[in-house]
């Protein structure tokens, strides 16, 4: 018998021991669930019962199936990979690269896919900064218009194929072809050059013709004439203290903006007031470039002076007589000072410029050699390769095709009918060619007119190098597995060319080969590291090496030609310029490029063509030929003629107008075709050299209005100075401009409107410290009023523990747009699409106000990034009325979203206007199918496609309509840094938490940290007397800490 | 009820009226079938409701993004509409209660229908704080119920939320005291109707006999409620100025505002009633007992609030100089020289200078120039709140944000919707019970007209002479 242990027993049976249940409990099935008849009895029922239940059933089950609930499956590891964590992300360094794009990057990857792009702080090149273009690249990983795997065209279109049939058919095609050429952007890559070459080995009759997107043909010529070196020298802009660019966009788009940002601001930050020093920029151009914004002075010359500009300079500094007529006598008189100011900077000055005229280039290096700039601001030991494209190459290609002598051409990584130097008459050659192959990852406008797709990998799918600069390496490797059946473009060159140093049954082929090539190239010219294998694992952790090779260079004098740019003497000239967000529109299929506000004219989905404005002397502002913003014109620029909507652009030089380049693209992906106009086939050609502007222009006037004016502010300056005509006194002329209906009374704004703004602060370098006394003035008559009422506040509350805080240092901030890519990236930030623009509801959570100020005619910049202050006094906390707007205890605003039931009050009551509703289903997150807006006509709205959404970052949620958001100080990175300083049982440094928009900075003007932490960066920053909070008067008590703006403009070349 | 009435004061009730004749007028518009007129109007009525409930079931649907709002201008037209609406929603009460503690007897006329007019503007104000929600379905959450979320409470600190306890009582209060009027009343129809009709006013009427305890106890409640009612009046509107006045926006955070707001919420809701009255005195030929006299009392109330508000917006522009701030300084600038000059110019016209014409006594007493006004003082009170609202939100303290709003048409619709909603509720209110408050313009026909000597004392003079 079976006697209860230890007190343990089965129901009240056991304890009492009965013997049935005892004898029962002996056997191995209970014998009362073998006995099963009795319950026969109770299913008793007749037949109409039976049906009744059975109607009832299939009722009951047809009703509930109707209401269609989404299966939606998480699967877990059967096997979990060894390196994933579910919920922690790992960082692979890699590198973003796209013909001279180049990023050293980490890529963040959570349970395997790439969410994010970080800089990487080991690169000596980009020193951890980023660009938008880099951190917009993740998305283009998950283009829904990717192609899909190998394809043949045939008459009803694209028709898919097997690899190995796709490589037997080339094959065959390349050993009858007689001519093979391909056609390429720069390419930075050893080892993609390497299989190239393995490629033409083997097919002598193959060969590969450069070119880019926005040339840079003539300062690689001049620079092979002057040095022997057909390469771009390394610029230091930190050593110059006079920088004078001639048009060049170095901060923006111009070779290596994010390198020369990085080095431009250490000589514009003030970090110790008592010795404040600044170097001089100044820009000579006729339209508003983001480097001309960030510039001192702006010295307007018209596209077709850029040539006599160059030579007014040249003969100052080099002693020339080269002629100068035609250049305007301001810019004449400006240039003579500057180049005393550079001749007095000797070694410490730089002369840049984007011509792509070589004997222009030829002067600028002869000034630059007379500067003592080589060796100094310039080093041609260390080349570049950042531009390879030759446009003499090219057009040798396009006669060569256009005869009918190429019987193949194979595209990797190019869009040439799109952006090539004379895409017409490219595209007109390129229909000649019998065979045509495109390696492009998505259907463009040359991979439209191709008959073989053998798409490549995605960057983020792939192995490769970059050899930046001579003797700087960087390595590429996949963060994930190719999403699609695609083949890295070199394998499939190797393949073709039989190469023998290729394993093609290895699963990673290209891998070993660039492996071998880094074992017999890097690994052999340095001395650092024995074992093959050391080095190369710390090449792929680090993702970077340097062997720190230094070639020699010196200056040989060669004669300069004449045939440098006239003057048109036109009424008119346009100038066509790349922009931060598409370059020439090789971005323009990616969304967050699109929808990215242009930094300085604040449009997007659209080029918009800047049009002159000026002060009417008495109360308005007026555009050229009256435009206002929005409106459509004709613009004709030779033959051709297109509708385009104009903006007003302070700054624009009269008679001049410009328009960006890179839009208007017909095979774009659904969201990025037909949004704007195409003007590559209207460049003008000196001596087959693109040139970026156009003589031949006129512009009507008013013919219409833009649908949808996709512009993200509409208010530009904050005090512009011009004189009043009747009083004869300078005064604001924005602020006299404010009035809309003055009742016939003359009436007009008042001055002060704008200027004494608590928003924004500005300085001269030379009377840094009268500023900072006002400053210091205002902000004490601030605090005072904010201590005259009779609640106590909540500052003690935030004494003890963390305190978050930032510090944007607007002397630093170049306007980039960086940090607001990279905030839609991390925060999940919806995309909206032209007309949600156009009607105010874009989402970012961080935006770049521009303000221009000062003289009207070349006003100076201010960028103001303003995100969530989060006010300890929080306006918007208290006027919800269910709580979801919060505070927490470490002074963070937030965001309680499932509590939101969007009254917006609280983003009326915002005095910064940085809280964001949901207007309409961005992300397919509400109760309602089918609601959902879209970009464009794309079949899934571009929220809702599955594909599109693997970049979600998992530790944000995804707001549904109706909710309000905004930046939440990256509290999902707070978190994870408290976490880990817990796990390691330590205090919470500094390195621990950085948000999504400092680590994308390329010039470091954002700083977060824990304002209670005495020790950290942010305390330090605090510290400064330039400091400012934005609207301290008005008690919210901020959190955000803003610099007051210095310029050392030089008031002489004004006059 | 009892005071003492001047001989020379003109009568309240024209027509020599008996108490038979006043009850057949007053209470046959429930019994006649209903006029062509009527007919017309109900079925525009709830045609335009209809589409009013499109608009708002399509707001639903898509999104606040089918409105033109924007991230600088969150309310628009869905809270100009609330508070015009609620604005107008204060005559009724103020008419009931406090003119009934001021005993001012001509109110007798009118209040039914400006009582029955309160509850059906403050059920279309309420509408839109409702529907202007991102969530609707969420609504809920502005209740402090019990709940298992901690408990959450909702945020007792926000003057929405105030809204909510403000509007609400207020509509329940003037609800109640708009039935406890129609009680007696209900009982006379009841009296004189037959079958199922006479069951159901019977139920209304809770069973009134006409005793004199009904009599008394319905005096004092009448009573009770007015007293209730009266800091009614005062607090909704100040409470709905809060909204604005608590917050940090220029324009917006100003001491003025819960006066300034009661102002125009009276002179608002007087028009209102006279755009209503004249039209209803006419449709239901009523001319005796909403007399000119009536039209002359309320557009002295007119002309006092319009110009207390005139004041109100002078002040404003006052202090904003005299602070020396340049936000506040911009925001009325902006108002009145900005993009939306237009509607400060039309709120300064309709509303402080038309008004002033009713110095005139002939143009007091004028019907087509009262009916006239009373169209352009809610135009310009309509005005006033866009101003206050739009002009105010679109540009303030960063000038990067500035921007600019205009309704979309599911805006539009949902506004011409509450028209709808308003006059479907009221031409209901027309066929169900008397206007005009039968038993308490009875109280007055005597007193208010018995020993009236005066010119044209028809009343004597038609005695001398039978």
């Amino acid at each position: 018998m079976k006697q209860p242990i230890d007190n343990i027993w089965i129901g009240q049976k056991d304890l009492e021991q009965d013997i049935d249940f005892l004898k029962e409990a002996t056997q191995e099935v209970s014998p009362s669930a073998l006995t099963t008849g009795e319950m026969t009895e109770h299913l008793s029922g007749n037949r109409r019962d039976f049906l009744k239940f059975l109607g009832f059933g299939l009722g009951a089950a047809t009703v509930a199936a109707g209401c269609d609930i989404p299966v939606k499956r998480a699967i877990p590891y059967v096997v979990k990979p060894e390196e994933i964590v579910p919920g922690v992300a790992n960082y692979y360094a890699s590198t973003f690269v796209n013909g001279g794009d180049y990023c050293s990057i980490l890529v963040k990857t959570r349970e395997g896919r790439p969410i994010k792009i970080e800089g990487n702080d080991l690169s000596p090149v980009t020193r951890g900064g980023t660009s938008a273009r880099a951190q917009a690249a993740v998305l283009s990983l998950y283009d829904t218009h990717r192609i899909s795997g190998p394809k043949l065209k045939s008459d009803k279109g694209w028709n898919d194929t097997s690899w190995e049939d796709l490589d037997k058919m080339v094959m065959t095609t390349i050993q009858s072809s007689s001519n093979i050429r391909i056609i390429s952007n720069t390419n930075m890559s050893p080892s993609s050059n390497k299989s190239l070459a393995d490629f033409t080995a083997k097919y002598p009759n193959a060969k590969v013709v450069t070119y880019d997107p926005v040339s840079y043909s003539a300062v690689l010529e001049a620079n092979s004439l002057n040095f022997g070196k057909k390469a771009l020298p390394s610029y230091h802009f930190d050593k110059a203290n006079v920088i004078v660019s001639f048009n060049a966009d170095f901060l923006g788009t111009w070779i290596s903006p994010i390198e020369f940002a990085g080095d431009y601001i250490k000589n514009r930050k003030i970090d110790d007031v008592t010795k404040a020093k600044m170097s001089r920029h100044i820009q000579v151009e006729s339209h508003m470039s983001l480097t001309g914004s960030n510039a001192d002075n702006r010295i307007l010359v018209k596209p077709s002076e850029q040539g006599v500009a160059i030579a007014a300079l040249y003969n100052s500094i080099v002693g020339g007589s080269m002629s100068t007529s035609g250049l305007n006598d301001k810019a004449k008189k400006s240039l003579t000072k500057i180049a005393e100011e550079l001749k007095a900077a000797q070694g410490a000055a730089l002369v840049v410029s984007s011509s792509n005229v070589v004997a222009e280039q030829l002067m600028v290096n002869a000034i630059n050699n007379a500067l003592g700039s080589y060796g100094s601001t310039i080093n041609m030991g260390v080349t570049s390769q950042q531009a390879q494209g030759n446009d003499a190459d090219f057009a040798a290609l396009v006669s060569e095709m256009k005869s009918g002598s190429v019987d193949m051409v194979i595209i990797m990584n190019a869009n040439p009918v799109y952006d090539a130097p004379m895409a017409s008459a490219f595209t007109e050659a390129f229909g000649k060619v019998k065979n045509k192959l495109s390696f492009n990852t998505t259907v463009d406008e040359t991979t439209d007119k191709c008959d073989i797709i053998a798409p490549n990998h995605h960057f983020l799918e792939s192995w490769g190098d970059v050899e930046v600069k001579q003797g700087y390496y960087t390595l590429i490797q996949p963060t994930i597995a190719p999403l699609f059946n695609t083949r890295q473009a070199e394998l499939s060159l190797l393949k073709w060319a039989e190469s023998a140093s290729v394993d093609f049954v290895n699963p990673q082929p290209y891998y070993e080969y660039v492996k071998n090539n880094w074992k017999n190239t890097v690994f052999a010219n340095q001395n650092a590291v024995s074992s093959f294998t050391t080095f190369w694992d710390s090449c792929v952790h680090d993702g970077v090496f340097n062997t720190g090779s230094v070639s020699s260079a010196s200056f040989t004098s060669v004669n300069i030609p004449a045939d440098y740019t006239k003057p048109s003497g036109k009424e008119l000239e346009i100038s066509f310029y790349e922009t931060v967000q598409l370059g020439n529109g090789q971005y323009a299929g990616n969304p967050w490029l699109m929808e990215m506000p242009d930094p300085v004219n604040r449009t997007n989905w659209g080029n918009y063509l800047a049009v002159p404005v000026n002060f009417d002397g008495v109360s308005k502002m007026v555009g050229f030929q009256n435009l206002k913003d929005g409106e459509l014109v004709e613009l004709s620029i030779g033959d051709s003629k297109y509708t385009v909507p104009v903006i007003q652009q302070f700054g624009q030089m009269p008679g001049t107008v410009a328009i960006a380049l890179g839009y208007g693209r017909t095979h774009a992906g659904i969201t990025g075709q037909n949004v704007g106009i195409n003007v590559n086939n209207d460049l003008t050609y000196v001596n087959g050299y693109r040139q970026n502007y156009s003589s031949n222009v006129a512009v009507s006037t008013k013919i219409g209005k833009e649908k949808d004016f996709s512009c993200v502010q509409y208010h530009h300056t904050i005090g512009v100075k011009a004189v009043d005509t009747e009083s004869g006194k300078e005064i604001n002329a924005d602020e006299a401009a404010l009035v809309f209906f003055d009742y016939f009374t003359g009436a007009k704004g008042f001055q002060g409107a704008l200027t004494d703004r608590s928003v924004v602060y500005t300085a001269h370098v030379n009377d840094l410290k009268n500023s900072i006394e006002g400053l210091t003035k205002k902000r004490k008559h601030a605090q005072h009023l904010n201590e005259q009422q009779i609640y106590a506040g909540f500052d003690h509350n935030y004494k003890l523990g963390h305190h978050w805080g930032m510090h944007v240092d607007l002397n630093a901030c170049i306007g980039c747009g960086a940090c607001t890519v990279a905030c839609m990236a991390e925060n999940n930030v919806p995309v909206v699409g032209k007309h949600e623009v156009a009607i105010h509801h874009e989402m970012a959570w961080l935006r770049i106000d521009r303000y221009y100020y000062g003289d009207i005619e070349s006003p100076n910049t201010i960028y103001q990034p303003m995100m969530c202050q989060h006010c300890d006094n929080a306006p918007c906390e208290n006027v919800c009325p269910v709580n979801a707007s919060n505070h927490s205890s470490e002074g963070l605003n937030q965001m309680a979203y499932n509590r939101c039931i969007g009254t917006r009050y609280c983003a009326n009551n915002c005095p910064y206007k940085v809280r964001r509703f949901n207007w309409l289903d961005y992300t397919t997150a509400d109760i309602f199918p089918g609601n959902q807006p879209k970009l464009a006509d794309e079949n899934i709205p571009f929220g809702a496609d599955n594909l599109t959404r693997m970049v979600l970052n998992p530790d944000v949620t995804v707001r549904s309509r109706g909710v309000i958001e905004k930046c939440s100080f990256c509290v999902q990175r707070i978190q994870e840094g408290k976490l880990a300083a817990k796990v390691e049982g330590r205090e919470l440094m500094d390195a621990d938490v950085k948000t999504a928009c400092q680590t994308s900075c390329p010039t470091g003007a954002i700083t977060f940290g824990d304002m209670n932490n005495k020790k950290d960066m942010l305390s330090s920053k605090l510290e400064s007397p330039l400091n400012y909070i934005a609207l301290e008067e008005i008690n919210v008590r901020s959190s955000v800490t803003y610099t007051m703006k210095v310029n050392n403009r030089d008031s002489a070349l004004d006059a | 009820m009892s005071a003492v009435v001047s001989p020379i004061r003109r009568p309240l009730i024209t027509g020599n009226k008996t108490y038979h004749q006043i009850t057949e007028d007053l209470i046959s518009p429930t019994e006649k079938a209903p006029t062509r007129a009527w007919t017309i109007g109900l079925i525009i009525s709830v045609a335009v409701l209809s589409y009013g409930v499109f608009c708002i079931l399509w707001t639903i649907y898509v999104g606040i993004g089918s409105w033109n709002l924007n991230r600088t201008v969150n309310w628009g037209w869905d809270i100009t509409n609330f508070v015009w609406w609620i604005g107008i929603g204060h005559a009724g009460t103020l008419i009931s209660a406090i003119l009934l503690l001021f005993r001012q007897k001509w109110r007798t006329g009118v209040n039914r229908a400006a009582e029955a007019m309160t509850i059906f503007a403050v059920m279309c104000a309420g509408l839109f704080p409702l529907i202007h929600m991102g969530r609707i379905w969420l609504a809920m959450f502005i209740l402090p119920y019990p709940n298992t979320r901690g408990p959450l409470w909702p945020n007792f600190n926000s003057p929405l939320l105030w809204d909510v306890f403000a509007i609400s009582t207020y509509l329940t209060v003037s609800l109640l005291f708009w039935y406890t009027g129609l009680v007696p009343d209900f009982a006379t129809v009841r009296d004189r109707a037959k079958g199922m009709r006479r069951k159901i006013y019977n139920f209304l009427s809770f069973g009134w006999t006409g005793s004199a305890k009904h009599w008394q106890r319905w005096e004092s409640l009448s009573l009770v409620l007015a007293g209730l009612s009266t800091p009614l009046v005062l607090s909704v509107h100040t409470i709905v100025s809060f909204d604005f006045a608590t917050s940090v926006i220029p324009g917006w955070h100003t001491t003025i505002f819960p006066p300034y707001f009661v102002a125009g919420a009276v002179f608002s809701g007087f028009a209102m009633v006279l755009t209503l009255m004249i039209i209803t005195r006419k449709l239901l030929k009523l001319e005796d007992y909403i007399t000119v006299e009536h039209i002359e009392s309320m557009n002295k109330v007119i002309l006092v609030t319009g110009t207390i508000v005139g004041v109100a917006y002078l002040t404003e522009l006052f202090i904003a100089w005299y602070s020396g701030y340049v936000y506040e300084q911009f925001a009325f600038f902006n108002r009145a020289l900005g993009p939306y000059w237009w509607s400060y110019f039309g709120m300064m016209f309709c509303n402080v200078i038309s008004p002033q014409l009713f110095w005139k006594k002939s143009w007091r007493r004028n019907i087509t120039l009262t009916f006239l006004m009373s169209i352009f003082i809610n135009i310009g009170m309509w005005f006033e709140r866009f101003v206050i609202i739009a002009t105010t939100l679109a540009r303030d303290y960063l000038p990067s944000s500035w921007s600019l709003y205009s309704p979309s048409w599911v805006e539009i619709g949902i506004y011409i919707g509450t028209f709808g909603l308003f006059f479907t509720c009221y031409l209901i209110f027309t066929r169900v019970a008397p206007v005009v408050a039968v038993a308490e313009v009875k109280s007055v026909l005597k007193t208010g007209g018995n020993q009236y000597v005066g010119e044209n004392a028809t009343h004597k003079h038609h005695h001398e002479h039978h």
